[in-house]
């Protein structure tokens, strides 16, 4: 899970309409957003979020979130993070939150255990200290804000391959690589799965390593679809894997015959969604994940206990799990040719 | 047949006796459509393995290529967002652009005289630094239709049984190369003063060559062939990955060394490279075509080159005590 966001986030995209213009400039200078009023620092309480870092597509969408959250709930929302995905950079980012006496920190760490003792001290100052997108250390966070649950998402990816190959025919696994490990969970739960609820599929072999290149996903896709003719689907993990798979099948011309399903960016999907090379990109909507972020935060500063099942505004029903610290935002989101332009990571 | 005698007649018979084996067992593997699309898919290797074969004769190594490259496609993918595709703009920018970074490793390696592999260490860092940087880590993609349609281009069809079999236009950058680049170091003086300084650096200093002009060019035609290399990896990809040639330095440098060249210096050729790449491009091809399990494929792909060099190391040992026996007798 740690991984997850990071290859995400690496393999996120410039948005389809303005996301072209210099994303340097974005990258490059600190990015503050606040909203909700600066100067009601007396009663309002501040919320500050921390991304990995700020100006890529993923991380701009949940600030929208966040900030929306702000202005809806009417708390004070400070999305502040360093320019690269850099523990020791975020560690000066939450020591300024610190000292500006913030009422909770949200982070989403570069590196866990780095920022422990800055989590800490925080935490010693009477700051609610939360994590999102990727876990910190346990012992310091009240709450953590996950997107999506392992095994729901791994189950999803296979129903998602099922419906378009049906359920029953060969297909074959394309993977990041075959050590990343949100990608290896996210595999296993969808083979336990297939084996169980679609017996009648066939895995034609091992999973298929791309080393997170579109270049060698395309190249094996290319082999695979020529060593096993009867091939119907293709699940690729890794935000770039898909890509390369669906290109293959692009060029081959085999958009009907052949399914692909994979956990890709819908920006970057899009040319591929297009013409049915890819028929499903499945993700996660980082704006929501920032929204639930900051509405978590304010309910926790405002004494109220966040419980399973509880109903979120423009997130939807969410689960807690019986640590009462994990929470889980909902499945999945599915990009598809009718859906993708409307979102902008 | 004096030419299986070489050691790049030795590659070849191993690629056609792999060949054969996997013919026999994969009935697509010899088809048509598979070897154009292996050759698609291996022409940016192979023309960056053809500049890191000169890097290598003269006894150099550049770990920057990928970097270089990778920078290259971000700088032509930034200006074609911006200010649309012209090819011969886009081409000449490429080229210039992977020129000047090199020109940057021929420079600090042949003026500074630092050691080639902390030079290119430090680039490799430098450049791709720079590459995340500007992009931020994001793809571009957008990329104008012109160029999009320029790298769907075939460059002529053979007609087969199902329909005709084109060859995409990628593979032309290819041969070009592969001519200009043999051609060169063949015929022209500036091949033969590659190999006289990888060969005995002492020797062409002596016979009035000099080293740090030839390093300059050559790193400098590293970065030309680099920069080609990210316009023809674009055109097929059509969108930039700004972090795509992470660790593609290791596959450049294992295709020339499968290819027969000398890490040492002194010898390599283009022939030999691009047998090389080939040998790697059928391994890998031909181990999915016969469904060994992926996990295989590295442990495979490696035993290969570890037995080629030795078995090539071997040989010249025993040509050289050979040699010996002779200057004694005499």
């Amino acid at each position: 899970m740690t991984f997850a966001l990071f290859l995400a986030a690496c393999g996120s995209n410039n948005s389809a309409g303005g996301g072209q213009d210099n994303p340097a400039e974005t990258a490059g200078s600190a990015n503050t957003s606040s909203s909700g009023g600066d100067s009601a620092a007396g009663d309002k309480l501040t919320i500050a979020v921390v991304p990995k870092l700020v100006g890529i597509p993923y991380f701009n969408a949940s600030e929208a979130g966040a900030v929306k959250a702000g202005e809806e709930l009417g708390v004070n929302v400070i999305y502040t993070g360093p320019t690269q995905a850099d523990a020791a950079q975020q560690v000066k980012v939450i020591e300024d939150l610190i000292s500006k006496q913030v009422d909770a920190i949200a982070v989403a760490p570069n590196d866990a255990a780095a920022l422990t003792p800055v989590l800490k001290k925080a935490k010693d100052a009477g700051i609610l200290v939360m994590d999102w997108d990727t876990h910190a250390d346990r012992s310091v966070v009240e709450l953590s804000v996950n997107q999506i649950d392992n095994q729901m998402f791994g189950e999803h990816i296979i129903d998602r391959l099922v419906e378009h190959m049906g359920d029953s025919g060969e297909y074959a696994i394309v993977t990041g690589g075959l050590s990343a490990s949100n990608l290896n969970t996210w595999i296993d739960f969808g083979q336990s799965y297939a084996k169980e609820k679609y017996p009648n599929l066939k895995l034609v072999t091992e999973r298929i390593p791309s080393d997170e290149k579109q270049q060698v996903a395309y190249q094996k896709t290319l082999e695979i679809l020529k060593a096993y003719p009867d091939l119907k689907g293709i699940a690729a993990y890794s935000t770039v894997a898909p890509l390369g798979a669906a290109q293959a099948v692009q060029e081959k011309g085999l958009q009907n015959t052949v399914a692909v399903v994979g956990t890709a960016l819908p920006t970057d999907s899009g040319p591929f969604l297009e013409d049915g090379s890819l028929d499903v990109a499945v993700l996660w909507d980082p704006a929501k994940l920032g929204y639930l972020t900051v509405y978590l935060a304010k309910e926790l500063l405002e004494g109220r206990a966040v419980t399973d099942g509880m109903d979120v505004p423009n997130v939807g029903k969410i689960t807690v799990a019986s640590d009462g610290i994990t929470v889980v935002m909902g499945p999945p989101s599915d990009f598809t040719k009718d859906n993708y332009k409307d979102f902008d990571f | 047949m004096k030419w299986l005698n070489t050691k790049e007649g030795g590659i070849f018979l191993i690629l056609i006796a792999l060949s054969a084996v996997l013919a026999v067992r994969s009935p697509v593997f010899l088809t048509m459509e598979n070897m154009i699309d292996m050759l698609k898919t291996n022409v940016v290797l192979a023309m960056m393995a053809i500049g890191m074969t000169l890097v290598i004769v003269i006894g150099g190594i550049d770990v920057s290529v990928g970097a270089m490259t990778a920078l290259v496609s971000v700088l032509i993918g930034k200006w074609m967002v911006a200010f649309g595709y012209d090819l011969s703009v886009v081409l000449l920018m490429s080229v210039a652009g992977g020129a000047v970074l090199g020109a940057i490793n021929g420079w600090l390696i042949s003026k500074i005289r630092v050691h080639a592999i902390v030079v290119t260490l430090g680039t490799l860092s430098i450049y791709s630094g720079i590459a995340m940087y500007v992009t931020g880590g994001i793809w571009i993609n957008n990329l104008p239709q012109a160029f999009i349609d320029f790298g769907r281009q075939n460059l002529f069809g053979i007609p087969m049984s199902g329909g005709t079999l084109a060859i995409p236009i990628q593979v032309l950058f290819l041969v070009l190369v592969a001519a200009a680049t043999g051609y060169m170091l063949k015929h022209l003086r500036i091949g033969r003063m590659i190999y006289a300084v990888g060969g005995n650096p002492l020797s062409a200093e002596r016979a009035g060559i000099r080293q740090d002009r030839v390093q300059l060019f050559v790193y400098t035609y590293m970065g030309f062939l680099s920069g080609l290399a990210a316009f023809v990896h674009t055109s097929i990809y059509r969108q930039v990955d700004p972090s795509a040639f992470t660790g593609f330095e290791l596959q450049v440098i294992a295709a020339v060394v499968l290819g027969g060249a000398n890490i040492l210096g002194g010898s390599g050729s283009v022939t030999g490279t691009l047998l090389g790449v080939a040998l790697l491009a059928v391994i890998s091809n031909g181990l999915t075509l016969t469904h060994v399990p992926s996990f295989w494929h590295k442990v495979i792909i490696g035993l290969f080159i570890v037995t080629a060099v030795s078995f090539d190391i071997i040989q010249r040992k025993r040509r050289e005590r050979r040699l010996a026996k002779i200057d004694v007798l005499q």
